[in-house]
């Protein structure tokens, strides 16, 4: 339990099992999409809600000590330096030579995690900021923050290629939705969350809620683009209503009485 | 394109973006409930906000010289910062009931108005005054030639970089292009804003604001940043395996 401000309070999850999860699950689910054509797509929505979950877990331990400027800040920031490595990253995979533009993704991730440690150190060591954390969570943020781009692109796209994201997802302006929607998805369940009974495993139950209806969200982007758009819309829309079904559950069981939780009333009254 | 004029451009881009949020009266969640001056919101929702009409306006002049992509950029985010000041003003005037006042200072230094008996005791200020609105618009100015800056050369160099990809059809936009450097410019402008934002702990209320003083800090972090920025989005006009 954690609250705003204090920081550091033990988490009821393990930070490196969430960290592996979404660093390597993602990234297989990502590598996934080109090697199984037909349900590709799926896979890279998958990673994507699964880069969410790490980043939600990761702004959260940070976001506790109190940044001073709201949660969201940096999460607007990680998603802009994960855009910024997975453009640079596709783009500039060629200069490993032809025929391994396949580490381009992988490139992107480490690229946004160079610029975010770059920034995690301006914070820290110029502007003096007082996290001890600093430095680990951005970096670990700007990663999560990349493969959920990554990872929503190619199940928009079918592809992990450079040209087919700049065709079917940047010049189409979707790349603009993805920046402010996994922002929202990232950075939305510690910061409703927070306070001092904040319990990491509701917060991310929450965190898998909004990743599952933003991956509904890009299935219905897909539509043109993907032949199965509509079985990551739907697997999306199935897997949110469960997770914050369990959300809702978790927050009723710990709540001290509840009055009305904004679902229907079971029985007229 | 020269890759060291991108990240020149990216660097001082990314510095007067840094630079212009020192200038806006960010009130943070005090100001939401009319407990300090300012907009009542962070910086990272005012960076969205004027820094994205900025970069439209930005784009609206593609194919433009220099000078007119930096003016439509900043005029884009001067005109928008202000009607959001405008607008909360409204809201805290007429809605909230309370004056435009700022607490840092005696008088206005613009209007010359006294300050301190119109301040709510317990609070620090409310709405935006005169001095924060002015120092808002020079922000938003700053901020969207900044923007406009990033925005232009990027544009120029995915042009000029032969890949077919950005390739401008027959003497018009390339959308693809416009989009790469649009996006582009928009995180350089996030990253930014929320270091400055760390800079001045969340919230000020413009020049006249003692924090202000951190400003060449909070230009040095903007500048080590953006640099490291610029260097990656050289790798943007490798253009990909096209």
């Amino acid at each position: 339990m954690s609250a705003a401000g204090g920081g550091g309070g033990t988490s009821s999850v393990n930070p490196i099992q969430i960290l592996a999860l979404g660093l390597i699950g993602g990234l297989i689910l990502l590598y996934l999409v080109p090697f199984i054509p037909t349900i590709g797509p799926l896979f890279g929505a998958l990673g994507a809600v699964l880069a969410i979950i790490w980043g939600a877990d990761a702004i959260a331990r940070v976001a506790s000590y109190g940044l001073g400027t709201g949660v969201p800040s940096i999460g607007y920031m990680s998603l802009a330096i994960g855009i910024i490595g997975v453009l640079a990253g596709l783009a500039g995979a060629v200069i490993f030579g032809s025929g391994l533009e396949l580490l381009g993704p992988i490139f992107g991730v480490i690229l946004a995690m160079i610029v975010g440690a770059v920034v995690a150190l301006v914070g820290t060591k110029i502007i003096k900021m007082k996290i001890p954390i600093m430095v680990r969570c951005t970096v670990e943020l700007s990663g999560a923050a990349a493969i959920s781009v990554l990872g929503f692109s190619a199940a928009i796209a079918g592809s992990l290629s450079m040209a087919d994201i700049l065709t079917t997802v940047v010049t189409t302006g979707f790349i603009g939705v993805l920046f402010i929607m996994n922002t929202m998805a990232i950075q939305h369940p510690f910061n409703a969350c927070l306070g001092p009974q904040e319990d990491r495993v509701r917060t991310l139950k929450l965190a898998a809620a909004t990743g599952f209806i933003s991956m509904a969200i890009v299935g219905i982007m897909g539509i043109g683009y993907s032949d199965i758009w509509w079985v990551t819309a739907i697997i999306g829309a199935i897997a949110w209503f469960i997770s914050i079904s369990a959300f809702i559950q978790a927050s009723t069981e710990d709540a001290a009485s509840v009055a009305w939780t904004g679902w229907w009333p079971e029985e007229e009254t | 394109m020269d890759p060291l004029l991108l990240i020149g451009a990216v660097t001082i881009g990314g510095v007067l973006i840094g630079g212009g949020v020192h200038f806006i009266p960010v009130g943070g969640a005090p100001a939401a409930i009319a407990t300090a001056t300012g907009v009542g919101t962070g910086t990272a929702m005012l960076a969205a906000g004027s820094g994205m009409t900025g970069l439209i306006t930005a784009a609206a002049a593609t194919g433009s010289p220099l000078e007119l992509v930096l003016l439509a950029g900043g005029a884009g985010s001067a005109l928008m910062i202000a009607i959001t000041m405008l607008v909360g003003n409204w809201v805290y005037v007429w809605g909230v009931g309370t004056v435009p006042v700022s607490a840092k200072v005696t008088k206005d230094p613009i209007t010359g108005l006294e300050q301190e008996k119109y301040v709510t005791p317990g609070t620090e200020g409310h709405g935006v005054p005169t001095v924060c609105f002015v120092s808002g618009v020079i922000g938003g100015l700053l901020g969207g030639i900044g923007g406009g800056l990033t925005y232009y050369f990027l544009y120029n160099g995915l042009i000029e970089s032969g890949i077919s990809a950005f390739a401008a059809s027959g003497g018009s936009i390339s959308a693809a292009a416009a989009m790469t450097a649009g996006i582009f410019a928009l995180a350089v402008f996030f990253v930014n804003a929320v270091i400055a934002s760390y800079n001045i702990g969340g919230t000020i209320e413009g020049f006249h604001d003692p924090k202000f003083k951190r400003l060449p800090r909070g230009a040095l972090g903007c500048i080590v940043a953006s640099i490291v920025i610029g260097i990656v989005g050289v790798l943007l006009l490798q253009g990909g395996a096209i």
